[in-house]
């Protein structure tokens, strides 16, 4: 039969791929050729001998040289293993918890989960200092009081750094995970108990296999994004001894001048890495017709009935919930109302105040100018990441275009580029290509565009392969249009993975630092920045009362886009 | 595939060529606008300097400026100088001094010509000297300068500097009492403070200071016992600062003096001593022209009034170190050791030295 996909260059479809190779090359390709041609050259961007046709390998031989590196490399694969290994335990009891059981709380424990995603990094890893740090901590105290042993909890070690990283991680791999869940057929699992399995069975043997697509793709977002991760290395990983790559690149290009040639190298490394890790994924999710479990009949998710059980996976969440969530939020929530920084007693109790939040809101232009550029680029560049991976992913997955698999190529390639070196290659892009958009927000959304699209394009590209393309052959057998089955079909039978991208994009682009701090000035300072700006004043309590409004604009925007995710796409059978 | 190729290469040497352009341009400039102006200034008297700076800075009526002091103290600096000269458009930027450094040598090296004037640490201004991407601006605003700071001053002009900051040791009158405390430099090397003395990861002023104080072999013996001892390394001042007050280890290293300081404004309880029998490294903070600026008149107003009363006054709230008149908590009988740039061959040496010994996390 001749899918009707395959007609899609004469039609509407010709022209959206067209303008996705366009905006891939410029996004994407770009700055990708201005890294790797920086990574073969000894000179700078800007001096003359940059730009001439003569090439070196000497800043790979350097890096390969630096011993720490090795150390670190090691140091990044256990940790980044571990954390990943942890994390997508965690996320996917819990998505399946939320999404697939009929367990109670199931949308309390769903929306606190991803709750976490909103709170920033700087100030998750530092609230657990205050909680586990052998002298400070408060758990520790507790501990010692009840039991008498001292130091029991150490967050400056090696299993400190994974708790926290594999707690930050969590609710990725739950987004991811549900999403799958959400879009997996039913009927399956209802035929295994037919068939006289039990739940758990179910699971193992009907479930999980068809969320392979899921599994791989979050394992390798959640292990990327390890090693990128910069927050919890950084405040934990020099007291614990651990080293890793990105606090290695870091330290080797905090100097001024930064050795661009070096920086670039290591992006190179991370660039391969990845890309090995992409054919990993390819080869697992091949045969993408075996996940196709959403087709042209009646679907509808269904809840699996638990028993007595529910309660037990009630509690174990709950538990979970209050450690990803809970327990940061709460710290964040009473160092917001402190005056200074200072570890949780009664007696600080009585110091109880609102000036942090007052200091804020009194200065408009200082905190909430920032607080409204986040909000236009969180929701500006989700929305537009969001519509240009449904594209991306439409032609990977449903289309026999030769080319497709350059699209994926592309719109993956940019998880190897770190946020510094991303940064930057948009910054030297934008002074060498004279437009007039340094200090605007859309440099840093352009920036972001390309930063998130990774990302989102796993999220959609997981619920794109379960979609069969009978769907698409019969709306056009009836005369639908490209456009119109892009709209009516695909767009609505996506929405689980299109909400959960657009969720997790925004709420990061609202959070993201090291693009925003290399790219800002003075009129597109963005949330992250003042962020940062109160942490290297070491305002904890003010950060925190940032954080804290953060917290609440962030839950607003993603209660709307719900609100508005909800008006097309199928209705869950409770 | 070709053509897409074909038009990749094209747009690429596009891009190339039109930073090969602006750096053709930028290097034929033997003498900017800028420096013209500042050689002719230096010949004018007082007060008809002064006036010509004020007539060209309402014609220009716009300047942008990095400050590498950060969030409130900077905003009230830009607000107080805005405020006295209201006829320019003020746009500043507030960045930590490399970062700073970093971007204005990308802006200058792709011709775009976006900051006017910037304020540096000296020591981190190296790499900007070398690229020769600062005016020279003599002023006499600088003669205000207090004697003991006469260091600070730069011959050839090539910074103003108008205020001074610190790097010394502290401690946690908690866990540490003044009789055991530190007292000079090399004390922080005894089994005492084994696991117990914070650092941040190297930085360039920090070791330039040392190796003014010591000498380079003195340094280097220094870190080696440093770092026998199990030092802390955790990046960011005022939180190793915050974390040092609540208990969590004895002693900073080195740390900015000032930052013990304002926690106890804010809790006068607050258990923090200075350790003031060991020297105290100090640099100057300096306002760096832009020779490439569009704005010279207003960019040398800013330099100018940074040494201003109104300026030092504030500087001194804000608890740095002013040039021009008394500092606002240190005593003047203190052990100062000033320093400006040290020659990048030698802070390498140091650097090397610091990952040998001490490690970047080690």
């Amino acid at each position: 039969m001749t899918r009707a996909s395959d007609r899609l260059l004469l039609s509407g479809g010709g022209i959206v791929f067209v303008c996705l190779v366009v905006v891939l090359i410029y996004q994407v390709l770009l700055p990708f050729l201005l890294i790797i041609w920086t990574s073969l050259k000894v000179a700078h961007p800007g001096d003359p001998e940059f730009l001439e046709l003569s090439f070196t390998t000497a800043n790979y031989f350097r890096a390969f040289a630096i011993r720490e590196f090795w150390e670190a490399s090691l140091n990044t694969f256990y940790f980044a293993s571990v954390s990943t290994l942890f994390s997508f335990v965690l996320g996917t009891f819990l998505a399946w918890t939320v999404v697939r059981t009929n367990t109670p709380l199931a949308q309390f424990i769903g929306m606190i989960t991803l709750g976490r995603i909103i709170i920033p990094g700087v100030i998750i890893t530092i609230s657990w200092i205050l909680l586990a740090s052998p002298s400070i901590g408060i758990l520790n105290y507790f501990i010692t009081e009840t039991t008498g042993v001292r130091r029991f909890l150490n967050i400056y070690s090696f299993w400190g750094m994974v708790w926290v990283q594999s707690l930050e991680m969590a609710p990725l791999a739950y987004l991811l995970m549900s999403a799958a869940f959400q879009s997996t057929d039913p009927r399956l699992e209802e035929a295994s108990a037919i068939a006289g399995s039990g739940a758990w069975s179910t699971f193992y043997r009907v479930s999980l296999p068809l969320i392979l697509p899921a599994t791989a793709a979050s394992a390798l977002l959640l292990f990327i994004q390890t090693v990128e991760s910069f927050e919890v290395p950084l405040l934990l990983g020099g007291r614990a001894r651990v080293p890793v790559y990105t606090t290695e690149v870091y330290f080797n290009t905090a100097r001024t001048p930064t050795d661009w040639g070096l920086a670039s190298t290591y992006a190179m490394m991370l660039l391969v890495l990845s890309m090995a890790l992409l054919v990993v994924y390819f080869r697992l999710v091949r045969h993408t017709e075996r996940y196709q479990t959403i087709t042209g009949k009646d679907f509808k998710p269904r809840r699996i009935d638990l028993g007595g059980w529910r309660y037990l996976t009630c509690a174990l969440s709950l538990l979970l919930v209050f450690l990803i969530t809970g327990l940061p939020f709460i710290m964040m929530l009473y160092a917001s109302l402190m005056p200074r920084f200072q570890p949780p007693t009664l007696e600080a109790l009585r110091d109880v105040t609102l000036v942090n939040y007052r200091s804020l809101l009194a200065d408009w232009n200082y905190s909430v100018r920032p607080l409204w550029n986040s909000t236009l680029l969180g929701v500006g560049s989700a929305s537009v990441v969001m519509l240009l991976v449904a594209a991306i992913s439409y032609f990977v997955n449903k289309s026999r275009v030769r080319s497709r698999k350059i699209l994926d190529f592309l719109g993956f390639a940019p998880i190897a580029l770190p946020s510094v070196v991303l940064g930057t290659a948009f910054l030297w892009f934008y002074l060498l290509v004279p437009l007039p958009v340094i200090g605007s927000l859309t440099i840093i959304g352009l920036a972001y565009l390309t930063r998130y699209m990774p990302y989102a394009l796993r999220f959609v590209s997981t619920s794109m392969v379960q979609i069969h393309t009978e769907l698409e052959e019969a709306a056009a057998v009836a005369g639908g249009t490209w456009w119109k089955n892009l709209y009516r079909i695909y767009l609505p039978l996506l929405r689980p993975g299109l909400m959960a991208g657009w969720f997790w994009v925004m709420v990061h682009a609202y959070r993201e630092l090291t693009i925003a701090l290399m790219l800002a000035r003075s009129r597109n300072r963005t949330a992250a920045v003042i962020i940062f700006d109160l942490w290297s004043n070491g305002s904890f309590p003010q950060l925190s009362a940032f954080g804290v409004l953060m917290f609440v604009i962030l839950i607003v925007l993603v209660s709307v886009g719900q609100t508005v995710g909800k008006r097309f796409g199928v209705q869950e059978q409770v | 595939m070709k053509k897409i190729a074909t038009t990749l290469i094209g747009i690429i040497s596009a891009a190339l060529l039109s930073a090969s352009y602006a750096e053709t341009l930028y290097a034929a400039a033997a003498q900017t606008p800028a420096e013209q102006l500042y050689a002719e200034l230096a010949k004018l008297k007082p007060d008809q300097r002064t006036k010509r700076l004020e007539e060209g800075a309402r014609k220009e009526g716009k300047l942008t400026f990095v400050h590498t002091w950060r969030g409130k103290i900077a905003r009230e600096f830009g607000s107080a100088f805005e405020k006295r000269y209201s006829y320019i458009k003020f746009e500043m930027s507030d960045l930590g001094s490399q970062d700073a450094a970093e971007r204005f040598i990308a802006e200058e090296r792709t011709g775009r010509h976006l900051t006017d004037i910037l304020s540096l640490a000296v020591p981190d201004l190296a790499v900007v000297l070398k690229q020769n991407l600062v005016a020279r601006y003599p002023t006499p605003a600088t003669s205000k300068i207090l004697k003991q700071y006469g260091g600070f001053v730069d011959k050839d002009n090539r910074w103003t500097a108008w205020y001074w900051s610190e790097h010394g040791i502290s401690y946690n009158t908690n866990l540490v009492s003044a009789a055991q405390a530190p007292k000079e430099w090399f004390d922080l090397c005894k089994p005492a403070f084994k696991g117990q003395v914070s650092f941040d990861p190297a930085e360039t002023r920090f070791l330039a200071g040392l190796y003014t104080m010591m000498g380079e072999e003195k340094t280097k013996q220094w870190l080696k016992c440093i770092g026998e001892n199990q030092p802390i390394i955790q990046t960011g001042h005022t939180q190793r600062m915050e974390l040092m007050l609540t208990g969590d280890h004895a002693v900073q290293g080195d740390n900015y003096l000032y930052a013990g300081i304002e926690a106890m404004r804010k809790n006068p309880k607050a258990p923090y001593a200075i350790v003031y029998t060991a020297p105290i490294l100090a640099f100057a903070g300096s306002m760096v022209i832009s020779r490439n600026t569009q704005n010279p008149h207003a960019a040398a107003l800013m330099a100018d009034w940074a040494l201003s009363d109104e300026a030092q006054k504030l500087t001194s709230d804000f608890l740095r170190g002013p040039l021009t008149i008394k500092h606002p908590y240190l005593p003047d009988n203190i052990k100062l050791v000033t320093y400006n740039i040290v020659s990048e061959d030698i802070t390498n040496r140091l650097h090397e030295a610091w990952n040998q010994y001490i490690g970047r996390t080690k």
